[in-house]
């Protein structure tokens, strides 16, 4: 391991400059960067830091606390292999329950003292000189280190739509990734708008309470039924005495969920005939042919994102809920109006229309070696070699990377892959002292190429418009194959396709292009 | 992603004009005085035929939601959706009209009459199924002979004002569907010939076409029945059909349609009243009174959406006005 050193950059004024150069600093505090810290610290690099905006960890998992939120994975599939939990009490877990497993993870790893809270990350500069990156922060402190690892998610950030008259609403606006918990809907008039994987969570628990739900949908997806049940007491009790059957009931769904990818992934047969499965659970569900109508996808399944869910169908069915398909054309103070001339009253509106998705790169701006700004290079055209570093951008590795994301298998064994190129990565700056370990560009180039080639027959370039890609059809969120294929590749951390510049001779590994360093 | 479309419309612009255009029966105040220009003698008739007509819109507003899963391209389908939510606007207008004028008892909304009960059975089988090209060349047709004939005498018969302004911004609206509607008759004549023909003769020779035929004629006969007696002369529908030709004649390519001549020679039919085609079609028209009732399907919910309630306040499935 490398002693740390003092960054020698000038002093900003109010800014507290960094007093300490850290091995590796990790951005963020959800399942990510918690993974993360806890697979370095197995590597032997203990000098590391974890900034956090919020003053709890958990991520995604804190943030959206809207009622019946829960993963869309199975939980035993949703979890590190290397950081189990036994006690899963239902197949889909609450997010309550996933944001006590990540609490609980924080202090088995005892990684509390290495977390930052309440530290906004606001900009990240290189230093090709020195080979450490630093860290502006809202609160004016800075932080520097040699190696970074994003860990901030590209699904982060949330705000309000832009709909016409929306300020005017004088009732209760609830954006569904910051739930308004002060505000009761019991007995309320409420409208959903969005029809998307949180509404289809969100509705069935707020019909429960509401005096009425109005939703608001403007394409319906495919909806597969998904099977919640609480996990037995005796396979609690084997999991926790036999981590290995454990493992091999995971090992189980992760298979089947790669069978899928046949489907899900590429445009096939087998898509055929998940559509069949989707078509007959909402035959055996919704009894009106209209509904049915309603509620029938007009796209490939797969080519948006699967939704999971055993009791959307019957909430929109209960004498309550009412789904509306008429566009909505404006937002009054009283509510809102559709295009068939009815003006809807309600108390309050929840916002379940997504997130602010992050295909351009992170909210903060990431200067590279030559004074590049990644924001400006990705505009439309995110890329990354293996979905985790990027040339131009040395010692930085990106988590949920271009073409990284999954179309039919946890996130999180994706995640795992790219925390252990991650630490591959930053094992060898370490060990060989680089001041910069750069993907080349030729390298980056052909990977790239064939991304592109392979993403051609999948399901999400089969002509619908999703989030995964950019307004101009660009497909650089998801990665066109199976989990096993993605995971082999994080798993070969190739040093020769990265140039290196080591740190005293400034010697050099790959390229002649580095010298200029 | 999207096919280019050939037309000479941007209808990204079209797109945008029609969300910039939306109104609501909350604009109109349903209580302005007015009710008294209506003479006692027309009532009944004007029941009877506001009844249809808005029956009518609501027929055509699903065949729009059938021609949005058959656009073209993306833009195209959302100005569907967006016409077929306005079709409904139209007849929860037509509605609150009833309303207003005392033509509706409580709650109660008018029943339709058999014709339009099994073209809804027609649409409802058949409709999603049709081809483009049969749905586009039918619907201009339709709606030019509502709003080039029926709506225009109907602002002459009725002089009470807030029926004027209903129906101007109604017709607004219509001016919009129709000058959509040519564009995509046109940007289908594009197609090429062979692809014209398969789909002609498969189209003609199916059931679905024959059986919504069957359907069309004699609802298309009794509305102008209803209008003659209320005093309508057959020659404003002939004007209107000179406008259904005129407006697609002048197309680059929808000559091209087959099934646009087709319905030309049919409209050439309709408008001459000692034409023998209307022996055949009262006929139908009898014979359709006639109609079992028991064969009759269930009255699809979509059917039931109506309403003249401009503000919906909760949700309430047992009522129609939500």
């Amino acid at each position: 391991m490398t002693a740390s050193t003092t960054t020698t950059r000038p002093k900003r004024p109010r800014r507290k400059k960094a007093t300490h150069t850290h091995e590796t600093l990790i951005i963020g505090a959800g399942f990510t960067g918690l993974g993360t810290a806890i697979k370095l610290r197995e590597a032997g690099v203990e000098d590391v830091v974890i900034l956090e905006r919020a003053d709890r960890v958990g991520g995604t998992w804190r943030d959206n606390t809207y009622p019946g939120a829960a993963c869309d994975i199975p939980s035993l599939l949703y979890s590190f292999s290397f950081a189990k939990n036994p006690g899963w009490s239902r197949t889909y877990s609450p997010s309550d329950e996933i944001c006590a497993h990540i609490e609980e993870l924080t202090d088995r790893f005892d990684l509390r003292s290495l977390i930052r809270f309440g530290t906004e990350v606001t900009a990240l500069d290189f230093d090709r000189h020195e080979g450490t990156w630093t860290a502006k922060t809202a609160a004016g402190q800075d932080y520097a280190a040699r190696t970074v690892v994003l860990a901030s998610g590209p699904l982060s950030n949330a705000s309000l739509p832009q709909i016409k008259g929306i300020d005017s609403f004088e009732g209760r606006k609830i954006l569904s990734a910051h739930w308004d918990h002060d505000y009761d809907l019991t007995g309320k008039d409420v409208a959903v708008i969005g029809t998307g994987a949180s509404a289809i969570q969100i509705v069935p628990e707020i019909v429960k309470t509401a005096r009425s739900v109005k939703v608001f949908q403007r394409t319906p997806g495919w909806v597969m039924p998904r099977l919640d049940v609480a996990t037995p007491r005796v396979a609690e009790a084997v999991f926790t005495k036999a981590p290995v059957v454990q493992q091999a009931a995971r090992t189980a769904l992760y298979l089947s969920h790669e069978v899928a990818a046949t489907g899900l992934v590429w445009d096939t047969p087998v898509t055929s005939l998940i559509q069949r499965i989707g078509k007959a659970h909402l035959r055996l569900t919704v009894k009106d042919p209209w509904l049915r109508r309603q509620l029938t996808p007009e796209f490939r399944a797969g080519c948006k994102r699967m939704l999971m869910s055993s009791d959307w169908y019957p909430a929109l069915q209960r004498d309550n809920c009412k789904l509306i398909t008429w566009p909505i054309t404006t937002i009054v103070p009283q509510g809102l109006r559709t295009a068939d001339a009815i003006e809807h009253h309600v108390d309050a509106i929840v916002f379940a229309t997504g997130y602010d998705v992050q295909l351009g790169g992170p909210p903060y701006p990431i200067t590279g070696a030559h004074g590049r700004v990644l924001q400006e290079e990705w505009a439309g055209r995110a890329q990354a070699y293996k979905s985790a570093s990027t040339h131009g951008y040395p010692n930085l590795f990106f988590t949920a990377g271009p073409n990284s994301g999954p179309g039919h298998n946890s996130l999180l064994v994706y995640v795992q892959g790219q925390i252990q190129y991650a630490v591959a990565g930053i094992r060898t700056i370490l060990e060989r002292d680089l001041v910069s370990l750069d993907v080349r560009p030729d390298v980056q180039a052909s990977y790239n190429e064939t991304m592109q080639k392979r993403l051609r027959r999948t399901t999400w370039m089969s002509g619908c418009t999703s989030w995964y890609l950019t307004e101009d059809g660009f497909n650089g969120a998801m990665y066109p194959g199976f989990a096993t294929q993605y995971l082999r590749q994080m798993k070969n951390f190739r040093a020769e396709d990265y140039d290196m510049v080591a740190r005293g001779a400034r010697a050099l590994w790959n390229s002649p292009a580095a010298q200029a360093v | 992603m999207t096919t280019t479309t050939s037309s000479s419309m941007d209808m990204e612009l079209m797109l945008q004009k029609i969300k910039d255009h939306q109104w609501a029966l909350a604009d109109i105040d349903w209580d302005a005085p007015g009710v008294e220009l209506i003479p006692d003698e027309l009532r009944p008739k004007l029941k009877a035929f506001m009844a249809d007509l808005c029956w009518i819109e609501n027929v055509g507003a699903r065949g729009f939601a059938a021609m949005a899963k058959k656009a073209p391209n993306d833009t195209i389908a959302e100005i569907y959706r967006y016409f077929h939510a306005e079709e409904q606007r139209h007849a929860n207008a037509e509605l609150a009209l009833l309303k207003r004028w005392g033509m509706i008892e409580g709650d109660e909304l008018p029943e339709p009459n058999i014709n339009i009960r099994l073209a809804i059975e027609w649409l409802d089988k058949y409709g999603d199924d049709m081809s483009l090209s049969v749905l586009g060349t039918v619907i201009p047709m339709l709606e030019v002979a509502l709003d080039g004939a029926l709506l225009k005498f109907l602002l002459d018969e009725v002089k009470d004002p807030v029926c004027h302004q209903v129906f101007e911004k109604i017709n607004n609206d219509e001016s919009r569907h129709i000058a959509v509607d040519f564009a995509v008759l046109d940007m289908l004549g594009h197609a090429s010939a062979r692809k014209l023909a398969i789909e002609f003769v498969s189209s003609v020779a199916s059931p679905g076409l024959i059986i919504g035929s069957l359907m069309y004629i004699p609802l298309l006969n009794r509305v102008r029945n209803e209008l003659v007696d209320m005093g309508f002369q057959p020659e404003r529908l002939y004007t209107a059909m000179t406008r259904f030709r005129k407006l697609g004649d002048r197309g680059e390519k929808t000559q091209r349609v087959p099934l646009y001549h087709v319905l030309k020679w049919h409209s050439d039919m309709v408008i001459q009243p000692q034409h023998p085609y209307h022996l055949l079609a009262d006929s139908m028209v009898a014979l359709s009174d006639r109609y079992p009732k028991f064969l009759l399907k269930p009255i699809p919910t979509w059917f039931k959406e109506l309403t003249y309630e401009p503000v919906s306040s909760t949700v309430d499935k047992s009522g129609t006005a939500a």
